[in-house]
């Protein structure tokens, strides 16, 4: 046999096996959509992989981290994104774009966006903004400034904005140099211009911090037929939350290992763990659970702001369907399992 | 001849026995080491800003991070190059297949040609989303981006070559009734060759800015995303560790394909006909000599 033909043979033998491997255990694998890669941000994802509670609940999570301009609830329409994370103003404006998708489970249910000025600079309120320059991360960051603008009896036209995105260094250099204001944006934003000694003072306003943030969202059609694997995804990232909550440090310690590039500087990595924690640890009973009176009451300020055009029953899109079973889990058992983690890592 | 050699041995003396080309080297790297330590010293003295211009020991501390300690690099680097070469192979096949067909049927360029402009001058980092929302999230619309970046350079040095066949060696093979495929083969393939080598270049290179821009929008993985970490975290020595890795990489794709130019297009340059000329004369005398 030629060194070609057996070359062929191998490869041949090689691409037949992957699908056998692949499927060996059976995984169903739950697409979701949202801006970032792995991170220290979203650290329940994270943190329930390392302990095995995706593989455990038959589940393999593929993230399609994306920056796109086409919105994240056509990937859900269209199939290609199981959930999508979008935050309060998207939710409703798909809603009446006419998406059929419902709301699931409240990743962050305080607000990470913020707007954040010089710290002993000359901009200490959000009143102060008016006729300057702001710079947002993102342009998903428009939305909020409108809605803090308003809020603080302003209107989103009083200020010039401008897309900044979210290199550190450009984001530093504006507001260190007072090219910008202030900076609208979110914590994991922050946490890197802190350990940089750019030391920041958050002025958004108070009403706007109790605000379901990243909330994962489905297209509604879905939401039998994807039952059991979306249990199963649901308790594991509770699970994830559960065990920071009294575990920090082995989070940290996975989060290393994880995606090292977000730990080489320590006190980076602290800074944004410790910020990130406040957002993803739930204020509600239960993990994960849908606060409809909050969903309620911030849509008249989106109203005001022009950041939707008319409000929508929250009735009509949240969906706790999910929550009974994400929260379903024994917390003695994951104690176990962290103190074993915990024995075998650190 | 005495004289001649008197003054070599004089400047041999002059620069401490070196060659020119060691010399030129030496410079070289005078010139590179002086440039970085003026930059560690300036970002040391606090002239520039290490948020921007992080100190090249920093820079350094980090590829020994990124490489040896944490490792994180190798899997991205994996997975950019990995869609370089795919991006560059389809959009090679489709450029130089392309370009072959514009350049041989003159119906086909009258129609296809403006499309073929028109698509160039789109910008394609505008048209990436939709690739993502036609295509899906994943490799394949990575690809597509790649292909979409680098087929134009084949596309328009196949045709160049194709189409600017010289005139009078044509007229040549015609009036010695040679065939099309021997037309194709011994003239146009030969005249085509290095134009189409140069625009595989072009088309390497620019394929790895493709799957950077890929990598921008779809962050999952690669060189692309985690530049992108990095940034965000105000990470600059690993940014720039990270960027200096795809510059090297970019100078080798450069160099290689050069390499390769040189000895495929090997009657281009005096060096590769000699050393083709030489292994004939070996093969003929061989021959001639049973």
């Amino acid at each position: 046999m030629t060194m070609l033909k057996s070359m062929m043979l191998s490869t041949a033998l090689a691409v037949t096996a992957i699908p056998t491997v692949g499927f060996a255990q059976d995984l169903t694998t739950v697409n979701m959509i949202n801006p970032l890669p792995r991170s220290t941000v979203f650290y329940p994802l994270v943190v329930a992989e390392a302990l095995g509670y995706f593989e455990e609940e038959g589940v393999e999570v593929n993230l399609l981290p994306s920056d796109t301009s086409i919105p994240y609830v056509a990937f859900v329409q269209n199939g290609q994104a199981d959930l999508a994370m979008l935050d309060a103003t998207e939710t409703v404006n798909a809603m009446l774009a006419g998406a059929n998708i419902n709301t699931v489970f409240e990743v962050m249910q305080n607000a990470p966006e913020s707007v954040a000025v010089l710290e002993g600079g000359d901009y200490t309120s959000m009143s102060d903004l008016v006729g300057t320059t702001v710079g947002l991360v993102s342009d998903r960051d428009r939305a909020f400034l409108q809605a803090a603008m308003s809020a603080a009896g302003h209107s989103i036209d009083d200020v010039s904005t401008v897309v900044l995105g979210e290199s550190g260094p450009t984001l530093a250099s504006a507001i260190s140099t007072g090219n910008v204001s202030a900076l609208v944006g979110s914590i994991n934003d922050w946490a890197a211009l802190a350990a940089a000694d750019i030391t920041l003072t958050l002025v958004t306003p108070e009403e706007l911090l109790a605000s379901p943030a990243n909330t994962f969202a489905m297209n509604a059609e879905m939401i039998e037929p994807k039952r059991e694997a979306m249990e199963g995804f649901f308790r594991a990232w509770a699970k994830g939350i559960y065990v920071s909550i009294d575990n920090p440090d082995v989070v940290a310690e996975m989060l290393r290992e994880a995606v090292p590039e977000e730990w080489e500087n320590e006190a980076v990595g602290m800074s944004l763990l410790t910020g990130v924690m406040t957002m993803n640890i739930s204020t509600t009973p239960r993990l994960g659970d849908l606060q409809a009176d909050v969903w309620t009451a911030i849509q008249p300020r989106m109203l005001t702001s022009g950041a939707i055009e008319s409000m929508v029953d929250v009735t009509t899109f949240l969906n706790d369907t999910y929550i009974g079973a994400a929260n379903d889990f024994d917390r003695a058992e994951v104690d176990a399992e962290v103190s074993a983690w915990r024995a075998e890592n650190m | 001849m005495a004289a001649q050699d008197t003054m070599t041995e004089g400047l041999s003396a002059r620069s401490g026995g070196l060659s020119l080309r060691q010399r030129r080297t030496l410079l070289h790297a005078l010139i590179f080491f002086t440039l970085i330590g003026l930059w560690e010293a300036g970002a040391r003295l606090g002239l520039l800003d290490p948020l921007f211009y992080p100190r090249p020991t920093s820079i350094l501390n980090s590829f020994y991070l990124i490489y040896i300690k944490n490792g994180n690099v190798w899997f991205n680097l994996y997975a950019t190059m990995s869609l370089v070469i795919a991006g560059w192979i389809g959009g090679s096949i489709l450029g130089v297949g392309l370009g072959a067909l514009v350049g041989f049927n003159a119906v086909v360029r009258r129609f296809l040609k403006p499309y073929v402009i028109v698509l160039e001058a789109t910008p394609r980092i505008a048209v990436a989303p939709l690739l993502i929302a036609a295509l899906g999230f994943g490799a394949s619309s990575k690809i597509a981006i790649i292909v979409l970046v680098c087929f134009f350079a084949p596309f328009i040095n196949t045709l160049s070559g194709v189409v600017n066949v010289n005139e009078d060696k044509l007229e040549l093979f015609r009036s010695l009734r040679a065939t099309k495929m021997q037309v194709l083969r011994k003239l146009v393939l030969p005249d085509a060759i290095p134009v189409i080598m140069a625009g595989e270049r072009l088309a390497l290179t620019a394929a790895l800015s493709g799957a950077l821009v890929a990598e921008f929008i779809q962050r999952d993985q690669g060189m692309g995303a985690l530049i992108l970490v990095y940034t965000r975290n105000l990470n600059m020595a690993s940014s720039f560790a990270c960027i200096f890795t795809l510059t090297i990489l970019g100078f080798l794709i450069f160099k290689g394909m050069e390499w390769v130019d040189h000895h495929i297009a090997y009657w281009k340059n005096e060096a590769g006909m000699k050393r083709i000329g030489d292994r004939r004369r070996r093969q003929f005398g061989a021959q001639v000599g049973e």
